[in-house]
């Protein structure tokens, strides 16, 4: 497959002035701390035609600027950028042709006009020839379930109809890649299962490249295996989910019940979490491999147990464990 | 052509608040009304301003609000650049592949303002018939010339307003001494102003050049000489080009530095 985007050594910073606080900051209406922020630093990349990739990293790691540069909005203080073919900023005009954006709660229809009226604007504005605009409008229509709010003005629709009527109107002109700036928060677990279907839909169908950030691991889960870790502006992590997940996979929770209460709790390979009375929670360490059998004969050792139960990891413990373990590395 | 197919938006969507966009003229047209009123009373007292009656008071304040409300009504999306930045929807517009100027205009058009523009026009139309003025093709000319010069003016202080807001985000209130001061200075004959007033906004913001300076020509009035005054809605368009070039320079740096 093609390599369609090409990010290399991208850098944003901005500059931020702040003003000192309270009083004195009345003072200082021309002379203001100057301070820069790296929103990106020497991020690199490369995505390949056809793929879903999902973007992830925690708040403020750089996503959305990231996808702004994309997307051709910000320049980059350094760095090359090309997609398409294109510089997204220089060629900008030829480029977002080929590209749809959506941002997660900005809306680009019109608040006031029935749907389907934003949707011909924009047929104005992608110089969509008739005929294709009624092709894509009606499979559009048809995959999202639109027909019965198609003539209904924005306003009036709930948070989900609005999202699947923003993804149409930004597929409109068949972008070949597709920003997703979190396309499913705030959504039923409905909508949410339509919206990833239609992706899949259109990625498998068109070929359309669907770049994606989101905080819905189950997203990330139904939708990609190819992920994009970001945090602090760095590159974290470029590669399959499946692979982070398989490295975490083996770190169970046990919760154990003890028949009476122990002063002191150790197990050989376990770190508790935490120990109350006669409960206990404990973690294998990640050098270990867990075994059910091993971990029984282990604590029977030195103490009674009575019950206890096994939990792996869940997406977004994961998640969060992998956050934490790369800022630690990062510093 | 797409500006038309914003137009059609727009209607719709007031069409939807027929009633409040109705009141909002009507008000806004009331405000500008009680303008020319106390422009009047004024005259009650002095009855001239050197050679300046209420008539040709009247003219200036009918040109004034034509332009003025003419811009608000159709250059709403510059007056309103700072919101169109908070709320993201400039991103929005940058990711279409369509000429971002045309979509900043396309973005609102403020169909309440057409009341003043009627008032201004109204105003305008009375005035000029109890004015004797002697009229050669040229007069009509340069009188056209100063509406739109007016526009280009206005227009040129509203890019300069929404460019300082890519910085500052919200709207300075002191610059609107540009836009809505230069209003209220319109309304007057230039030359009653002290003389940095009057140069300020002559040479550097140059209102005059739609309101004394071709009027002095049209009417035939002033010791200026009349073939600059003729000219002067001609020069004074060129307001409008650094006006731009400064918007389309701020425009770079939102683009550099976002928000």
């Amino acid at each position: 497959m093609e390599k369609i985007i090409k990010f290399s050594g991208i850098c944003k910073e901005f500059k931020i002035y702040q003003r000192k606080k309270g009083t004195k900051g009345i003072f200082n209406l021309f002379k203001r701390d100057k301070k820069i922020v790296h929103a990106l630093k020497e991020v690199s990349f490369e995505i390949e035609e056809g793929d879903i990739v999902g973007y992830i990293g925690p708040n403020g790691a750089g996503k959305s600027t990231t996808i702004k540069i994309m997307s051709g909005i910000l320049v980059p203080t350094k760095g090359t950028c090309e997609i398409l073919g294109y510089n997204p900023w220089k060629d900008r005009k030829k480029y977002v042709k080929n590209i749809g954006v959506v941002f997660g709660q900005r809306s680009q229809l019109w608040w006031d006009v029935p749907v389907v009226d934003s949707f011909e604007l924009l047929k104005d504005i992608y110089n969509i020839p008739n005929d294709e605009y009624k092709q894509t409008l009606k499979l559009l229509v048809s995959t999202l379930k639109l027909e019965d709010i198609l003539n209904r003005p924005l306003r009036q629709l709930s948070l989900g109809q609005k999202m699947k009527c923003e993804l149409a109107g930004s597929l409109l002109h068949r972008p070949k890649i597709l920003f997703l700036d979190e396309p499913t928060i705030g959504l039923d677990a409905v909508t949410k299962l339509t919206v990833r279907d239609f992706i899949k839909y259109i990625n498998k169908e068109w070929g359309t490249t669907v770049i994606l950030t989101t905080h819905d691991m189950s997203d990330i889960d139904a939708l990609t295996n190819k992920i994009i870790l970001i945090g602090r502006g760095q590159l974290l992590y470029n590669g399959s989910f499946s692979a982070i997940r398989h490295k975490y996979e083996n770190i169970k929770t046990i919760e154990v019940e003890f028949k009476k209460e122990y002063e002191t709790l150790q197990v050989d390979g376990y770190e508790v979490i935490s120990h109350n009375k006669n409960m206990a929670v404990l973690k294998n360490l990640p050098t270990i491999q867990f075994n059910t059998k091993e971990f029984i004969s282990e604590i029977g050792k030195n103490y009674e147990v009575v019950d206890f139960s096994i939990k792996s990891m869940s997406v977004d413990e994961i998640l969060a464990r992998l956050y934490s373990d790369y800022e630690i590395v990062g510093g | 052509m797409l500006y038309k197919k914003y137009l059609k938006m727009h209607i719709k969507s007031s069409m939807q608040y027929k009633f409040n966009i109705f009141l909002l003229g009507i008000s806004s047209t009331l405000v500008s009304a009680s303008e020319i009123i106390s422009v009047w009373l004024l005259f009650q007292s002095f009855s001239s301003v050197g050679y300046w009656g209420f008539y040709e008071a009247a003219l200036m304040f009918g040109i004034v609000t034509t332009v003025f409300s003419c811009v608000e009504c159709f250059a709403r999306g510059y007056d309103e650049f700072p919101t169109l930045i908070k709320e993201g929807s400039l991103d929005r517009l940058l990711v279409r592949p369509v000429n971002i100027y045309l979509q900043i205009f396309g973005s609102k058009i403020e169909f309440s303002r057409c009341g003043k523009i009627l008032l201004g026009l109204t105003v305008s139309v009375i005035a000029l018939c109890n004015l004797s003025i002697s009229w050669t093709i040229w007069k009509a000319i340069v009188l056209i010339l100063t509406f739109i010069c007016g526009i280009l003016i206005i227009f040129g202080l509203m890019l300069i307003t929404a460019g300082v807001s890519v910085f500052t985000v919200e709207n300075l209130e002191f610059l609107n001494i540009l836009t809505h001061g230069s209003k209220e200075i319109c309304f007057y004959p230039i030359n009653i102003y002290t003389k940095w007033l009057a140069r300020f906004f002559t040479f550097i913001v140059p209102v005059a050049c739609f309101n004394y300076l071709p009027l002095n020509y049209i009417m035939g009035y002033g010791d200026l000489p009349q073939i600059l005054c003729a000219f002067a809605p001609l020069i004074g368009m060129l307001f409008v080009i650094p006006c731009f070039l400064f918007f389309r320079w701020c425009l770079k740096k939102y683009q550099g530095t976002g928000t």
